[in-house]
This record gives C-alpha cells, sequence and structure tokens, in this order.
C-alpha cells in the first residue's frame, strides 16, 4: 500500500516521500481502517524536523500523522463496539502512528463513529485538535457563564475551543490577527481582540480560565487576566510537576517565575497533554450532529500533493485544517 | 401488536386463523434509540411495522455524509425495499432514533401470507398504495416548493419529530444544509 514516510530527520522537502509498504496486521483489540482522508497537525510538522524525538521517538522510515477517517474492513476477535463497513474518525495513538497510508491499524478504545452530517475530509479535521480544546476545557471544568480567554481563535485548536466553549454556555475572548477576525466572529465568540491593534491584556479582566495556545509570555500573562484562583490550561507552556513525574522526571520543578505567578493568584496551572479516546471523540460527533461545532477546512490536498500539504501547514497561514485525501 | 390487528380489521375482515397466522410470524420488539436495524451492504430479511417511537432510512454517499430518506412513526412501515424487492443487498441503513416499539416481520414469510390468506391482498395494496403516494409526493416537493415550505411540509406531517431528532436528520431529508435549516427556523420564529 501506499503511504507518506519521513526518511530523516530535517527539513519537509528532503525529509518526506512516497514508500509503498505492507499493509498492517491487526491485534486482537484493533480495527483495520480503510482510509478516506488524513489531516496534518502541529506536531507532523514537528516530527518531521526531529523535535519530538526526546519525547515520543520513532524509527525511521516511518508513516506521518494522526489524524484519520475511513470505513473499518477488519476487526479483531476482542472488538465488539464497531462492525465491518463502520464509517469511523480517530486521532490514532502514537504507536500506531502513520495515518497518510491507504490503510491504518487502530487500537478500538481510540476510535468512535464519525459524524453523520460531515464529510470524511471534514471528519479527519476534528481529532487531534478537538481531543486536545475538549480534553483542555474540561479539565478546567468549563461551565455556563464562565469568562475564558481563549488565544489564537483561528487556529486549528482556538477554532475548536470558541465552539466548545460556547456550546458549554461560556463567555468567549479570543485573539487573532485582522485578517481573521471576522470569520472567527462567525463561530460564536463574544469578544474577539485584533492582536494588531488591540491590548488584550486591557480588554479581558478576571477570567476564570485562560486557554494558552502560544506559549512563552502569553502562559506568564495569563495570570494578569485571571481571576483570584482562576486556572490557566496551557498546550504549549511548561509541563507541570504532576506530568514530569508521570514521564520520569522526579526532580521537575516549575520555573520560579511561573511558580510564583501561581502562588500570588493562588491559581492552578495545568499543562494538557493531549490523550486519544474514542469516547470523547463521540461526544465531540454529537456535538458536531447537533450543528453545535462546525470542521474547518483550509485546503484539501489528493495523497500525491500531501507533501506540498505539508508545505502549506509549514507556512503557518491556514485558516482551518489541512487535509489530504487518500481514497 | 394489537394495533396492528386493530388497524387491519379497519380495512379488512380478518379470519381467526389468519390473525393467528399473523402472531406466529411476527415478534414485537424493543429497540433502544441509536439501534441498527438494518445495515447498508448486508443482505434484507426484516420488515418493520413501528407501533411507538421514530425511525428512519438513509443512505450514506461516496464522501461520507448521510442522506435520509424516510421518517417512520407510529402505523408506519419500514425496511429496504429496493433491497427485499429486487432481491439486492441493502443500500440503506435503517435506525432507530428515539427507544422503539416495533413488529419484526420476515419479509418472505409476510409475502407468502398474501397468498395463503387473499383477504390481506387488499391489506397490502393499500399499504402499497400510502407509500406510493407519500413517495411521490416527497418526490414533487423535492421539485417544486422551496426549501421553507418543505419545511413546513416537514412540521405537519411529522408534528413531534422536531423534538427529538437531530437537526441533521431534518436537514438531510429536506435536502438543505443545517445552517440553512437554522435560518429557516430563525424565520419562522420571527413570524
Amino acid at each position: 500500500m501506499k503511504v507518506l514516510q519521513i526518511s530523516k530527520f530535517g527539513e519537509i522537502t528532503d525529509s518526506l516521500f512516497i514508500n509503498e509498504v505492507n499493509k498492517p496486521t491487526i491485534q486482537s483489540t484493533d480495527i483495520l481502517v480503510e482510509v478516506k482522508a488524513a489531516s496534518i497537525n502541529p506536531i507532523d510538522k514537528s516530527t518531521v524536523l526531529g523535535n519530538m524525538q526526546n519525547i515520543l521517538p520513532i524509527s525511521l522510515p516511518h508513516t506521518i500523522a494522526y489524524d484519520v477517517s475511513g470505513i473499518v474492513v477488519e476487526k479483531g476477535e476482542e472488538v465488539t463496539n464497531f462492525e465491518i463497513g463502520d464509517l469511523i474518525y480517530s486521532r490514532v495513538p502514537q504507536e500506531q502512528m502513520g495515518t497518510i497510508a491507504e490503510f491504518v491499524a487502530i487500537t478500538n478504545s481510540a476510535v468512535s463513529k464519525k459524524p453523520g452530517n460531515i464529510s470524511f475530509e471534514e471528519a479527519s479535521g476534528i481529532p487531534l485538535a478537538g481531543l486536545t480544546a475538549m480534553q483542555s476545557l474540561e479539565y478546567a471544568g468549563i461551565k455556563e457563564n464562565d469568562k475564558i480567554l481563549i488565544h489564537a481563535g483561528s487556529g486549528g485548536v482556538g477554532s475548536f475551543a470558541i465552539q466548545y466553549a460556547k456550546a458549554k454556555g461560556a463567555y468567549v475572548y479570543t485573539t487573532t490577527s485582522t485578517s481573521n477576525v471576522d470569520w472567527v466572529k462567525e463561530l460564536g465568540a463574544d469578544r474577539v481582540i485584533d492582536y494588531k491593534t488591540e491590548d488584550y491584556k486591557s480588554i479581558v479582566k478576571d477570567a476564570d480560565i485562560v486557554f494558552d495556545t502560544l506559549g512563552k509570555n502569553y502562559t506568564l500573562e495569563a495570570f494578569e487576566v485571571i481571576k483570584k484562583r482562576g486556572k490557566v490550561v496551557s498546550v504549549v507552556g511548561p509541563i507541570d510537576e504532576e506530568i514530569a513525574k508521570m514521564i520520569g522526571m522526579a526532580d521537575y520543578k516549575l520555573p520560579e517565575d511561573l511558580a510564583k505567578l501561581i502562588e500570588d493568584k493562588e491559581a492552578t496551572y495545568k499543562f494538557i497533554f493531549m490523550h486519544p479516546n474514542g469516547e470523547h471523540l463521540n461526544t465531540i460527533k454529537t456535538l458536531i450532529e447537533d450543528d453545535k461545532i462546525k470542521p474547518i477546512i483550509d485546503t484539501v490536498y489528493p495523497f500525491e500533493k500531501s507533501i506540498e500539504a505539508f508545505t502549506h501547514l509549514e507556512s503557518g497561514r491556514a485558516k482551518g485544517k489541512i487535509v489530504i485525501k487518500i481514497n | 401488536m394489537k394495533e396492528l390487528i386493530k388497524k387491519i380489521r379497519n380495512s379488512i375482515s380478518l379470519s381467526q386463523e389468519a390473525e393467528e397466522c399473523l402472531y406466529t410470524i411476527s415478534r414485537e420488539k424493543v429497540i433502544s434509540k441509536g439501534e441498527i436495524l438494518i445495515c447498508e451492504g448486508q443482505t434484507v430479511k426484516k420488515t418493520f411495522f413501528v407501533t411507538d417511537g421514530c425511525l428512519r432510512s438513509f443512505c450514506t454517499d461516496n464522501n461520507g455524509k448521510e442522506h435520509t430518506l424516510q421518517f417512520a412513526i407510529k402505523d408506519w412501515w419500514i425496511s429496504d425495499f429496493i433491497a427485499i424487492y429486487n432481491n439486492e443487498l441493502a443500500t440503506l441503513t435503517v435506525e432507530s432514533i428515539t427507544d422503539c416499539k416495533v413488529i419484526e416481520f420476515n419479509a418472505k414469510e409476510l409475502d407468502e401470507i398474501y397468498t395463503l390468506y387473499p383477504e390481506f391482498e387488499s391489506f397490502q395494496r393499500n399499504n402499497l398504495e400510502r407509500h406510493v403516494v407519500s413517495l411521490h409526493k416527497r418526490i414533487l416537493n423535492q421539485l417544486q416548493l422551496t426549501a421553507p415550505e418543505r419545511y413546513d411540509l416537514f412540521l405537519k406531517q411529522y408534528p413531534e419529530i422536531e423534538q427529538y431528532t437531530p437537526n441533521y436528520h431534518i436537514a438531510s431529508y429536506l435536502g438543505i444544509t443545517q445552517q440553512s435549516l437554522s435560518r429557516i427556523r430563525v424565520e419562522r420564529a420571527k413570524k
């Protein structure tokens, strides 16, 4: 079967190539999926550059990408929640990475039936960004009337988070650049802040939650805009001590400036490690079918042009998801 | 089952023997919301008479999007009739969109009963006539009415369905996007 693989770590155009490999075999808890569409995320670019080798090492060559939609064509003997022919979507676990392929094996607990009202291409753009946003906001305990600041509202995670927060009844502030203000407003954000002309710190006050998708100074500044005992959840800032312990860094301490800000505001800070989860995807499926969340696609590339899709991702100019149509 | 017998008695005179025969070939079933009764690509042997709740039949296009063909509420029949009459594999999926009660028949046995007891013929013809009328109306409405007009008709035909059906089922039945359906609803609410 045809796949897109990383041959070496480095620049996109030097490192990716189309290869022919054997169809994957399945374990008893896996399903085999005939891939219809796959989408790519910033983490895939980091993987190609070799930046993920310290945390999630892979051996080369390796098929790339995590997001997928397709049709179940085989199932392991322990799989009871899916049938052959089911239409599914998933963010595959790390050890099953490689969705830009004609087939992929996925453990059934990471899979959900796909929303019936959207296409395969649209569905493939949801899992990673959707799970990241949902798990972050749920960790923060988002509820009706909470005030939340979501950074980078036009990004894959940000645009999903805005819609999720609105579905939960929260008041949403978001930041974006001038050219994106209009369509981000259409996602339902209550106050869209054009960071090129406005200072978000003078607009957002006493937020219950800040969802940090930018990192660096933005992580620290979050504590200026949250209320006392507010919550900052981050997918790019420093890892927290609980996560550090989990990945075997027992002596890890939060950076001092961050620790002080947390103490001063009696706040909670949490780094969110997205984890694949079929049940969460099923919740997202219902929200999409109820029209509470819309998938946002920038471009769909045919499989033969998948390397072009990665250079588009690298440009950082996509408004919504970049999808590769496989079959 | 009593409902169905009553319904049959309303249109034909049913002998005791024929009634007993109906019981032997039918099975009352309680279906939970979201259950699949007929699955696209499989052989179809069953047909269902709805006594409570709501089901729908739909097909899925090559792009993975669903298109609703029919809703079936109390007193309606539902199955993949293309598959049954043409002896083909199912092109439709039938699923329950609420908890339901149905009477399940083996389509072949039901067909045989029409031969054994000719009085059923007129009952069956009435059913088919009603079905053809409904389908023709649906095609004509699709061809000549605007989306808001189709929505109004839908509400008349299935007055309660809106409360328990996800928007996208209704939108896909009407052949419009969910966004258009939302706009139509807002317009209707203003009136």
